[in-house]
């Protein structure tokens, strides 16, 4: 156990390190696909908690993505508040969008409450399209600030792409160090106990509806503050962003990196990521081939990228 | 009739129907505080469909249950277990397989140590610190029981017997007024029978536990139980010590027939 803990502590200290030179040794192109890869990590956290540790399958993180990105965007646009605050704000208001949804979708079962999501996510994009006074339809926002990093107003705009990537990064590491906060929390543990038997769960006192909801809404904080920063990036924003395609990416990170996992989430997050952005080498068959590596991925490691290595490590003798 | 509303725990006409079949029928019982209730009956005669009634893991058709003076009727089942301290086990031998064994001690104990919603979330010095007493607590208890040495095991990978050790030994991390154990003793090999009577028996007599023990193993019973109680069909066909029980007709009939 103790030995684990290292491994893991020395796995994220030694990975952090590489990231924090990554750019004097990457081509631009490559520093952004690495903050393509950022973006996605905090919706993937946020899918990983409420799949991962509530058990529940949610297909609406890519709606509070969007929620949280347009909220951001109108932001900055509309009373020119400072980075800090619409990041926030995004994040809140996922989240509290999450939770009269979570109400009556936690109380079905696993099946429902996938249907129930789906259909926010398609209601979610309607009304992006279809509120144009506020959203501009389908033309979508744009020319949206970039990031001030000030108390108020004015203070330092993020412009280079190795600014954008730091911010990135920075965000990442809260975000990860957020979400471990959470999982090893008391509640953490409720958590877990509740995917891994609810009757079990509640039997130990534990209030098992409240739980999920509480991941639910923090799933939705994560994908909410993910959104703002991808916004704020872009500088773009318009209903597409609720297309099943980004929705199936975070399904990939995480169940491809190993759900339940905080390591394979974030591996998750680079290795998919950069695999799709490798593929436009080949435009033709590029989605053909990610299928495809999927499907090996599933075949080879049905739990996941990460807990497969980390099977590996522990016992470098035996080879599988 | 009235409700005892000094018992442990009352019981006034459970029922319970799945479509036809009444797998509980109109039960009236009391369970004294301080008892060590042994509850049988041939297979499907409701037992554990009684339990799920009385914890709120199902809602009964009918009836009202009681603990210490509280009604319980409809209660979800961890507010049960929260606020009236009544805690049960489950017939299939049931602990959270990938933890360790000592954190499904230190889990079962989380409602003892953290009782509000918020307060789940810390992880501040003072959370670290009643997670700190839960493991020195869950250390005693799994003293206590004999399962120290499996302290760091996977709960998933010890023995069946061991893990209803471990199931038995989270419920006394939560404080319990009442604990109702479904069938902790079968397919356990003899020598773990032998501890957990003396379990069962320690909780009772130094906690001032409150039990109801379903089991089919009559010897154990025996040994066990101040009183015992028989279910047939849903019914109570008798309820008297262990000794006189066992010879009643009707009782050899009901296990004969069933
Ligand atoms: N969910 C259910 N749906 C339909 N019938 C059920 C259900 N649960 C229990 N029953 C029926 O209710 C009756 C009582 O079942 P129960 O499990 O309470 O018996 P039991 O006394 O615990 O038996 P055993 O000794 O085998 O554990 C049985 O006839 C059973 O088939
Ligand atoms: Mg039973």
């Amino acid at each position: 156990m103790g030995s684990d803990m290292r491994l893991r502590i020395g796995g994220f200290a030694g990975f952090l390190a590489l990231l924090l030179v990554a750019p004097a040794f990457l081509g631009e192109y490559q520093v952004h696909a690495l903050i393509v890869s950022l973006t996605f990590l905090l919706p993937a956290l946020g899918l990983n908690l409420i799949l991962g540790y509530a058990g529940m399958l949610s297909f609406a993180q890519m709606a509070f993505f969007g929620i949280g990105a347009y909220v951001s965007a109108l932001m900055a646009m509309r009373w020119g508040t400072p980075f800090w605050l619409n990041f926030l704000a995004a994040g809140v208001v996922a989240g509290v969008v999450a939770l009269p949804l979570g109400i009556p979708a936690l109380r079905l079962r696993k099946y429902s409450f996938v249907m129930c999501t789906l259909g926010f996510a398609v209601i979610a994009q309607t009304l992006a399209k279809n509120w144009v006074s506020v959203t501009r339809g389908d033309l979508g926002l744009s020319n949206v600030p970039r990031p001030m990093l000030g108390l108020w107003s004015g203070g330092i705009e993020i412009r280079g792409i190795t600014s954008y990537y730091y911010l990135a990064l920075g965000l990442s590491v809260i975000a990860v160090l957020a979400f471990l906060a959470i999982v090893s929390s008391p509640a953490g543990r409720y958590m877990i106990a509740i995917r891994e038997d609810e009757t079990l769960a509640a039997s130990v006192g534990a209030p098992t509806w409240r739980y999920r909801m509480a991941a639910f809404v923090l799933s939705g904080v994560f994908a909410g503050c993910g959104g703002s920063f991808y916004v704020h990036y872009y500088t773009v924003i318009s209903p597409t962003i609720f297309d099943p395609y980004y929705g199936n990416t975070l399904l990939v990170i995480v169940l491809g990196g190993g759900v339940g996992t905080l390591g394979g989430v974030v591996a998750g997050s680079f290795i998919f990521v950069a695999l799709s952005e490798v593929l436009r080498v080949a435009p033709d068959i590029r989605m053909i081939a990610y299928g495809l590596l999927l499907i090996v991925v599933v075949f080879g490691c049905p739990e996941g990228l990460l807990p497969l290595l980390m099977r590996k490590l522990r016992r470098p003798t035996h080879a599988t | 009739m009235q409700p005892d509303l000094t018992a442990a725990l009352s019981m006034r006409g459970i029922e319970k129907h799945f479509g036809s079949i009444i797998a509980v029928d109109a039960v009236d019982l009391d369970i004294p505080t301080g008892q060590i209730c042994g509850l049988t009956g041939p297979n499907g005669s409701g037992k554990s469909t009684l339990f799920d009634c009385c914890t709120g893991l199902q809602k009964a058709t009918g009836g009202r249950v009681f603990a210490a003076g509280t009604e319980v009727t409809g209660w979800e089942m961890h507010r049960i277990v929260r606020e009236a301290r009544v805690i049960r086990s489950f017939q299939k031998a049931v602990v959270l397989r990938a933890m360790s064994v000592e954190d499904n001690l230190v889990l079962a104990g989380q409602m003892v140590a953290f009782p509000g919603f918020a307060g789940t979330f810390a992880i501040g010095a003072a959370s670290r610190a009643r997670i700190r007493g839960l493991r020195e607590r869950a250390g005693h208890v799994l003293e206590l029981v004999g399962l120290s040495h499996m302290r760091h095991a996977e709960a998933g990978k010890i023995s069946f017997g061991q893990q209803k050790l471990l199931q038995f030994s989270t419920m006394l991390m939560a404080d319990p007024r009442v604990i109702l154990l479904d069938e902790p003793m079968a397919g356990v090999n003899p020598v773990l029978i032998e501890r957990m009577i003396e379990n069962i028996n320690r909780a009772n007599r130094e906690d001032g536990i409150t039990f109801v023990v379903v089991e089919h193993n009559l010897d154990a019973m025996k040994a066990l139980c101040h009183r015992l109680v028989v279910l047939s069909r849903g019914r109570i066909i008798a309820d008297d010590t262990p000794d006189v029980v066992v010879r009643q007709p009707e009782v050899v009939e009901a296990y004969l027939a069933g």
